[in-house]
């Protein structure tokens, strides 16, 4: 009897909640999304990758987080931007996946 | 009152970044032990020089770059956690400014766990100082408010700044804010003790004209472990932050402890060892 409510203890203690787990996740990721490019600080979102991919000069001044207009070289914060979002983004897909089959640790 | 009783290298060219922590061990807690891992943990992830700030009856163990040596007024507070009050001495740190050697300078909490290198992008910014305005914790947004009148804190488990004069001035209104807290209680219709997530909130609001600027604020937000612990693990790329009745998952990142028990515990040495091995 003991042991059967240590072991119950002891399962309960294992136990974890999948969506406080993709909540922690997902504030991490937001935070990896972040980028920094000639002293500014940039949240690499799907509309920032859309706007510069699609801007037709070379050249462009972009807003970053603190509103300051920062000079961007089109293509060189292009090609930095699409890999620091690739790789958070497969960081979160990976994590959330092992998260999704994790009940117990 | 605070006297400085080591400041010989302060002469030396000023290195370009680095961390200060500070550590005034109480009668229940070791905070200066607790100071030795953390900076284990700084030292491994973000490859920074670590300045301990701490008074001449510590006995550090790691190896700082620097260890300054001030006069503790020993005007305790008293925080209660799970029913039980533990002391600590959190006066002070407005000393940063003066006595940090480095150019720009995070100054950090000694329970806030540096764990990936996420910190030392804000270097690459142009700053007189940044501050950690939110935290989250796993059931939620973590409420700040000082007051049920008052504004909401900032986090000072997490202060970026550059020598300059706002950042000194900041400085100064902490030091201040301190020296006369009775009253900018009452000016800021705060319900408790001096903390310096209220004197940095608040020094904040005066510096920029009585308003908040977000651009004074970091990015992103803070994980704070709030329950009591009892493990923290590495596994599968990811930390398992294992409680008294359950376990969280989160991604490898910083984490801040409020269990100050675990921190001292052999199995946070552990952990530590293990991250930095």
């Amino acid at each position: 009897m003991t042991d059967t409510i240590q072991d119950l203890v002891a399962q309960v203690r294992q136990s974890t909640d999948y969506q406080i787990n993709k909540r922690i996740l997902k504030e991490k990721i937001v935070t990896d999304l972040h980028m920094t490019y000639r002293n500014g600080m940039f949240l690499i979102t799907p509309t920032v990758l859309s706007f510069v991919a699609t801007w037709p000069d070379s050249t462009l001044y972009l807003e970053d987080t603190y509103e300051n207009p920062i000079e961007i070289d089109r293509d060189e914060f292009l090609l930095q931007a699409r890999q620091h979002y690739q790789t958070a983004m497969n960081v979160w897909h990976q994590q959330h996946e092992e998260l999704k089959r994790t009940r117990k640790v | 009152m605070y006297g400085i009783n080591n400041m010989k290298n302060l002469s030396e060219p000023e290195k370009s970044k680095g961390v200060v922590v500070f550590a005034f061990n109480t009668d229940a807690i070791d905070y200066v032990k607790i100071a030795d891992q953390t900076s284990k943990l700084i030292e491994k992830n973000l490859g920074l020089p670590v300045t301990l700030i701490t008074d001449k009856n510590s006995e550090p163990k790691f190896n700082y770059d620097r260890v300054l040596t001030v006069t503790n007024d020993k005007n305790d507070n008293v925080r209660t956690i799970d029913n039980v009050q533990y002391q600590w001495r959190n006066k002070g740190r407005y000393l940063a400014y003066e006595l940090s050697p480095y150019a720009k300078t995070v100054l950090l909490d000694t329970d806030y766990l540096v764990l990936d290198s996420s910190l030392n992008d804000i270097f690459e910014l142009d700053f007189d100082y940044k501050i950690m305005q939110e935290s989250v914790m796993s059931a939620g947004h973590f409420p700040r408010s000082m007051g049920n009148l008052s504004h909401d804190w900032l986090w000072a488990t997490v202060v970026f700044f550059t020598k300059s004069t706002k950042a000194r001035l900041l400085f100064e209104l902490v030091k201040r804010i301190q020296e006369n807290y009775g009253y900018y209680r009452s000016l800021f219709h705060i319900s408790s003790n001096f903390r310096n997530d209220f004197a940095f909130a608040m020094a904040d609001i005066i510096l920029n004209g009585y308003t908040t600027d977000y651009k004074n604020y970091l990015p992103y937000k803070m994980f704070t472990v709030t329950e009591k612990l009892k493990n923290l693990e590495i596994k599968n790329n990811s930390i398992v932050i294992r409680q008294e009745a359950k376990a969280d998952v989160s991604p490898i990142q910083n984490l801040h402890i409020i269990d100050k028990e675990f921190l001292l515990s052999e199995n946070f040495q552990k952990f530590v060892e293990h991250v930095t091995a």
